[in-house]
């Protein structure tokens, strides 16, 4: 996606527009506000609300046959609409002053004439006269109301039309009738509602509806004479006085300026879990009382989709709706420090990419397809906080260029076996004993390293297709097999980047040819905990729950599957606080033990002390410990890759021996761990304070150095033990760097 | 505050200190070898106060 297109990608979401009821409001009104308010008994509120939309609240609630009652949604749970015009009512007679909004403003320039004091004039007229124009009514009549004088309820009404009138009252020319435009001359516009049959000056059939004006762009419409009802007209009138006053200040009408387009909603939402509620009928047998108008009013479900928000604790955290989002990627693309600056870059980087959110949906809207654009041009145009993702590009680099190794027989193989950066990492027996399960059933090689996820988080595209093109080559060199995973998330990379490559889980393999369980397992019921990059691969997920349930397990199903572990878009660095939340909700979809098929979701439950086997385990009946630390990680992929050197081609280089032996006690060695800081970083800062002398000793002999790597500073607490051997005491960095030292 | 250089075998002294992150530059007062100008950090303010500050204007 590019930046032109996220306005209008997001431009699907329809989370906070109006409800299906207000789109079938001829007012526009905002229901959902309204009803909330009448539901708290805001009496003065709810008046206020619906007086701003239908100028005439006594008359509009009279008059309206409440179309919005086709589109209440309560109907779709088997419940009767909201009975509006009920609410409406009881919301006039408990409003405790009815009388027009008292707006203190200077007079304006502008003069306008309305000719005809029925619905559509009076509307006009205060609407403008509000706004501090000068109006003068012209009525034919020796009163005002037109057609509505002939309803029963016109004492009523005429209340009503008083009770707006308050503030700001026009001039009223009564028994004039304006036969010719010529005598209105003298005004810079002119309103015409002369009613059903009145004199339109030969220019209503020019009517534009939109602009409310004719071919005399100084002569504006509104009413019986342009075809509307009673309802339609008073409708109509904060359009027609909007354009007036636009065309008072420029000597235009303006299409821009107007309301939004009313176009049919099809826009429902879910209602999952409320529950039903009956229509509340007045005790009276009349009109609602206060609690009853109240009651009525509490049964709006306030219809709005909140889907992914409710869905993904970053969304809820950040309370951002896609649109929003994209509107500030949008501009924060086009930032220009120092004059505007960057203001979206905790959202950015705490997305876990895992999209979740497009698939909760009804419009698949993905946030983290956004947020991804917002990475890349950060990390292009120089302005990605480099610190946030300066550990993970180290780990690739590590997995696919220290511990990458290829090994294809005679270049020309059937399979592939690419394990991905983490699977040999978090347990070496995971690579070696399934490479041997493919070699024993297919013409297979193996390919140790990375899928390049961590540069596609860091929005690193520039390394992303690097690593990706020398994967495609190695492919191209190998006989272009299938490539083998055993993580979904480098499925998703190839599938997303390498479409010319088929690639299969070794799960479906195992599955395929039956793989014989070493043991069944006496493991209790348990969940499969589907890592988040397969939520669309059935035949990955269908294959792990078949292995697990040969090996004698029962399974059952989690309620909400597909939501990621919290390691997705390695948020850790930039959001520690949402990322230990995430993990933590994940960890409790359950209380049943989970079974997972990525190495990732096993590390981050193992963190969380989450009961937690991989599916390999389970096959290969393997007894795992605790996850590793960052450096064992790394030792375990060097491991992997010297005894898959040493038995396929039946050498295998020494593992490289430290110079100095690090002592840390497990608790601290734990904590460190979590700050993302290896034992590599710490022995490399050791090993040059000792070289230099450039370090700090305190009086119990306890040393402190430092060492700037990638974007970090790292210190590190120590004690010598001797003989090459050292304590660690503490270990942390900083991202700001010390001028100095640049 | 004990920590000494262990170069120059000096004991530390405050002193103002340049820093840089995302572009922007800042000085605050750290220990310091007053020989060298070895600078020196402690993890209360390398996980305090600068940790807050380089949230700020990541977030600025």
């Amino acid at each position: 996606m590019q930046q032109a297109e996220i306005i209008a990608y997001a431009e699907r979401c329809f989370g906070g527009e109006p409800a299906s009821c207000t789109y079938a409001c001829p007012f526009r009104l905002d229901i959902r506000t309204f009803l909330e308010r009448v539901s708290r008994g805001k009496w003065k509120q709810a008046y206020k609300t619906f007086r701003n939309a239908t100028v005439f609240p006594g008359v509009a609630a009279a008059l309206c046959s409440a179309p919005c009652r086709g589109r209440c949604q309560r109907e779709a749970l088997g419940d009767e609409p909201l009975n509006l015009s009920a609410i409406e009512n009881a919301v006039i007679r408990f409003a405790p002053d009815k009388r027009g909004e008292q707006y203190v403003l200077p007079a304006k320039k502008g003069s306008v004439a309305v000719v005809g004091a029925g619905l559509a004039g009076l509307a006009v007229a205060l609407g403008l006269a509000q706004k501090k124009y000068s109006v003068t009514v012209f009525e034919k009549e020796n009163e005002w109301g037109g057609k509505l004088r002939a309803n029963e309820k016109f004492s009523y009404f005429e209340e009503d039309i008083n009770n707006q009138f308050a503030f700001d009252k026009p001039e009223f020319r009564f028994n004039t009738e304006i036969k010719s435009l010529e005598n209105l001359e003298e005004f810079d516009a002119v309103f015409v509602a002369s009613g059903k049959n009145g004199l339109d000056f030969g220019l209503s059939r020019t009517f534009d509806k939109k602009l409310r004006n004719s071919e005399n762009p100084r002569i504006f419409f509104g009413g019986g004479i342009v075809g509307e009802d009673a309802i339609h007209s008073l409708a109509s009138a904060p359009d027609s006085a909007r354009m007036l006053e636009v065309f008072l200040q420029t000597g235009k009408a303006s299409a821009t300026y107007g309301s939004y387009d009313k176009r049919d909603c099809g826009h429902y939402v879910e209602h999952f879990g409320v529950e039903k509620k009956p229509l509340v009928l007045p005790a009276s047998g009349g009109e609602y009382s206060e609690a009853e108008a109240k009651a009525e009013a509490a049964r709006c479900m306030q219809c709005d989709c909140r889907k992914c928000l409710a869905n993904c604790e970053m969304l809820e955290k950040f309370k951002k709706l896609p649109k929003k989002i994209a509107s500030e990627v949008y501009t924060d693309i086009g930032a220009a420090p120092p004059y505007s600056t960057h203001m979206i870059t905790r959202e950015t980087y705490s997305c876990l990419d895992c999209g979740y959110c497009g698939a909760v949906c009804p419009e698949g809207v993905n946030v983290g397809e956004i947020l991804h654009l917002s990475r890349v041009q950060r990390a292009e145009d120089g302005v990605a906080p480099a610190a946030l993702h300066d550990f993970w590009l180290r780990e690739m680099t590590h997995a696919a260029t220290d511990a990458g190794y290829v090994y294809a027989k005679n270049d020309k193989c059937e399979y592939l076996f690419f394990p991905g950066c983490q699977l040999g990492a978090m347990e070496p027996e995971h690579v070696i004993k399934s490479y041997e399960f493919l070699e024993n059933n297919y013409n297979c090689g193996i390919f140790l390293g990375c899928c390049g996820a961590p540069a596609y988080w860091a929005g690193r595209m520039d390394l992303f297709g690097e690593n990706i093109s020398n994967i495609r080559d190695i492919w191209g060199k190998s006989g272009k097999p299938a490539l083998v995973i055993a993580c979904a998330t480098c499925e998703r990379m190839f599938k997303e980047t390498l479409p010319e490559i088929q690639v299969i889980s070794i799960y479906e393999l195992m599955e395929k040819s039956k793989i014989q369980q070493l043991s069944i397992i006496n493991y209790p019921l348990s969940i499969v905990f589907d890592p988040c990059s397969a939520r669309e691969d059935s035949a990955m997920k269908t294959a792990v729950r078949s292995l697990a349930a040969s090996s004698g397990i029962a399974l059952e199903e989690l309620e909400n599957p597909g939501k990621c572990c919290g390691n997705g878009g390695h948020i850790r660095a930039a959001n520690r606080k949402l990322f230990e939340e995430m993990s933590k909700n994940r960890a409790e979809e359950s209380p049943l033990p989970y079974i997972v098929y990525c190495a990732n979701c096993r590390d981050v439950f193992d963190e969380r002390g989450k009961e937690c086997l991989h599916i390999l385990d389970i096959l290969f009946g393997l007894k795992p410990g605790i996850a590793p630390l960052i450096g064992e990680k790394r030792r375990n992929r060097m491991e992997v890759k010297l005894k898959m050197q040493e038995k396929l081609e039946g050498f295998s280089k020494e593992n490289p021996q430290n110079s100095i032996e690090l002592v840390i006690e497990a608790v601290l060695a734990e904590e460190i761990d979590r700050k993302l800081i290896g034992e590599d970083e710490m022995r490399e800062a050791i090993e040059k304070a000792e070289k230099s002398g450039v370090k700090f000793i305190d009086s119990e002999n306890i040393i402190q150095c430092s060492l700037v790597k990638g974007s970090l500073t790292y210190w590190v607490r120590y004690k010598s033990l001797g003989n090459g051997k050292f304590e660690i005491k503490n270990a942390y960095y900083h991202r700001m760097r010390i001028a100095k030292e640049d | 505050m004990d920590w000494k250089c262990a170069k120059c075998d000096i004991v530390l002294k405050l002193s103002k200190v340049q820093f840089t992150y995302l572009g922007n530059t800042f000085s605050h007062e750290v220990p310091v070898c007053p020989k060298c100008g070895e600078v020196f950090i402690p993890p209360e303010l390398a996980e305090g106060r600068m940790a807050e500050v380089e949230e700020q204007l990541e977030d600025k």
